[in-house]
């Protein structure tokens, strides 16, 4: 679904990704981990599309298209959901109308039309009920004044009104208190399915205890330096990242 | 004096007396228009065919509901029917040349009291259209009695398309505890050129509240004056300026603060796209004495094209010790990275500016103190908005 060859990247003039290769299938659910500045936000949005990194080498295909060739809103409809680390606050657009636009976005992209407001209401509803969410949020302003929790709750349930193919969490579990975060792996591990993949941007292993990763990977100065299955999570939060960067260098 | 002593050589004097850019509160705001205006129409004999209203007021003023009083040209339409309402012989024409020239031209003026709870808002449409260029004055008096309460909706609109120059002053006195609520909606046509002066006197605990949008208009000036005589007083107003190519739209307030405690505040917020320019010029005087006085204001603006252009300056003056002022003022562009955040939820550039351009406007309506109005306005400043963007998108992504 995701493949991404010799990607080589910088912002500002400093290069941060330097020939990372990664490919992500249907069905799986990968783990993206690494030391803080290894360029694993990069790598996130970067595939998501932001204009501020520049792309200097290698290429990243998403279902067989060119990827970096696509505004981000293309890529957002063509079902790429960037869950942020850092939601944005925007006092003045409430949450339904967000929502509804970017279902709308989608489902005219796929050729369908507008989503009807009854079912729109019931399905958001829904969605947010499992997610431990006041339906009030529904009118309040996109994520004004919500505190880190509900914040990452509110992307969790942008995702699951998107049903996106292709999920890029950034961070989603940092600064989730422990029942949050069991929240917010339980609206993730609703949407693994057959065809859709996950990845799963994070500094600790301890989300992986409640998302069960198929692939994990380390990301050291812009590159992956080891991948493997979730094992190497554990032997990571043991041994710390020193390890794995000694072992890239050696 | 009455109107009718006034020669066509008396008017050309008061017009040849009119501020320029030489004073230093009309710097930026050129009335060159306005003298042009006016002798074209004094040439032909102060005489221009009014043109017949082309729809309902519902209609024109977006269907909000109030008891409505139409100054056509200067002229009332039909008897007041409203009951506090009555028609005015004369305006004063102390002070400036503006004034001077309300007062020269009025045909009719309006007298407004509150007494009470007064529920039902109460609309002044000012609307102006002849066949040919043409000035039209309007003067309104708002009394609140004390301890009354109500709702004031100003609305100022256009019929037709030939030039037109409308000055107008509206003043107002709060009575002693009074509430008031004001409401002015400017939606002019683009070859419309306005002065239009807002004067308040706030009595002791009393409460006035207001919000002005300029939606409209070529050359549109305002004066906001608001003085303080009285402790208790609390006065808060809003002001939205939405400016596309071509437009040029003036916004002066001067807060007098007399005596304390008393508490004013202010915020403007403009939205401008394509060639056009906006000024707000935001005085604040505290008096000897005012003591406690708390006044606050603030000028925020989105600019949408790198043709606009913004001069915003606040201004502070404390001749008193024990008081807190603040003000602020921003000129930007949209962020970026709520931008970025929209376009990832799948809206494109232009449906995400829009959204985030709509937002900055929103809070405004949404403390609109004219709760009978919000609905209706909130549409006509969205269509505004829409309009707005349509004209010039993207000018600076």
């Amino acid at each position: 679904m995701l493949e991404i060859s010799n990607l080589h990247c910088s912002i500002g003039g400093n290069e941060i990704l330097r020939g990372l290769s990664l490919s992500v299938n249907a069905g799986e659910v990968h783990a993206i981990m690494g030391p803080n500045g290894s360029g694993k936000s990069t790598l996130a949005q970067v595939v998501a599309g932001h204009q501020d990194y520049a792309v200097s080498e290698g290429s990243v295909t998403y279902e067989g298209k060119d990827l970096l060739e696509l505004e981000p809103e293309e890529r957002a409809r063509e079902g790429i959901f960037l869950g942020f680390q850092y939601p944005v606050e925007i006092p003045g657009v409430n949450n339904a109308y967000l929502l509804k636009a970017a279902m709308n976005a989608k489902r005219k992209h796929e050729g369908l039309g507008e989503v009807d407001a009854f079912e729109f209401l019931k399905l958001a509803r829904e969605k947010m009920a499992t997610l431990g969410m006041d339906p009030k949020f529904l009118n309040r302003g996109v994520n004004e004044g919500f505190s880190g929790g509900e914040k990452k709750r509110n992307e969790i349930l942008q995702m699951a009104m998107l049903e996106p193919k292709l999920a890029i969490l950034d961070e989603t579990d940092s600064g989730l208190d422990i029942d949050a975060l069991k929240t917010v792996a339980e609206g993730v591990n609703s949407l693994r399915s057959p065809d859709r993949a996950i990845v799963l941007v994070t500094h600790y292993q301890r989300l992986l205890d409640y998302v069960k990763p198929d692939v994990v990977h380390v990301l050291s100065e812009g590159r992956i330096v080891r991948s493997g299955d979730k094992s190497l999570a554990l032997e990571l939060e043991e041994r710390g990242y020193d390890w794995v960067r000694e072992a890239a260098n050696a | 004096m009455s109107r009718e002593s006034h020669s066509i050589d008396a008017l050309r004097d008061i017009v040849g007396r009119l501020p320029t850019t030489r004073d230093e509160d009309w710097r930026y705001t050129d009335l060159g228009t306005v003298r042009e205006i006016s002798s074209r129409w004094l040439a032909a004999g102060r005489d221009s065919l009014a043109l017949e209203l082309q729809a309902e007021i519902e209609a024109i003023t977006g269907g909000i509901d109030a008891d409505w009083i139409v100054l056509a040209n200067g002229e009332l339409q039909g008897p007041v029917n409203v009951d506090c309402a009555a028609r005015l012989d004369e305006a004063p024409s102390s002070g400036t040349a503006l004034a001077e020239l309300n007062a020269a031209l009025l045909k009719d003026g309006l007298r407004i009291h509150v007494a009470g709870v007064h529920d039902k808002p109460i609309g002044v449409l000012m609307i102006d259209g002849t066949e040919d260029a043409s000035v039209s004055q309007a003067y309104v008096e708002i009394e609140f009695a004390p301890g009354a309460s109500g709702d004031i909706i100003e609305y100022h609109a256009s019929e037709g398309d030939a030039d037109q120059y409308a000055n107008t002053v509206v003043a107002l006195t709060i009575g002693d505890a009074a509430s008031a609520r004001h409401l002015r909606i400017q939606n002019r046509a683009s070859n419309h050129v306005q002065t239009g002066r807002t004067s308040v006197s706030v009595g002791r605990d009393a409460k006035y509240t207001m919000a002005g949008f300029d939606l409209g208009g070529g050359l549109i000036r305002n004066d906001i004056e608001i003085d303080i005589a009285a402790a208790g007083a609390e006065v808060s107003f809003d002001g939205l300026y939405l400016a596309g190519d071509g437009q040029h739209i003036d916004n002066h307030t001067r807060v007098d603060h007399r005596v304390g405690p008393a508490t004013s505040r202010q915020e403007y917020r403009g939205i401008l796209n394509g060639k056009c320019r906006c000024v707000w010029n935001g005085k604040a005087i505290v008096h000897e004495g005012a003591d406690g006085t708390d006044a606050d204001q603030a000028d925020h603006n989105l600019l949408l094209s790198d043709k606009a252009e913004i001069d915003a300056k606040p201004e502070l003056e404390i001749y008193a010790d024990d008081v807190k002022c603040s003000h602020g003022t921003t000129v930007g562009q949209l962020d970026e990275t709520s931008l970025f955040y929209l376009r990832t939820r799948g809206l494109d550039e232009r449906h995400a500016t829009q959204v985030l351009t709509h937002a900055f406007a929103a809070d405004l309506v949404a403390r609109m103190p004219v709760a009978a109005a919000r609905e209706a306005l909130a549409s006509i400043v969205e269509s505004r908005l829409a309009d707005l963007l349509d004209s010039d998108p993207g000018t600076f992504s």
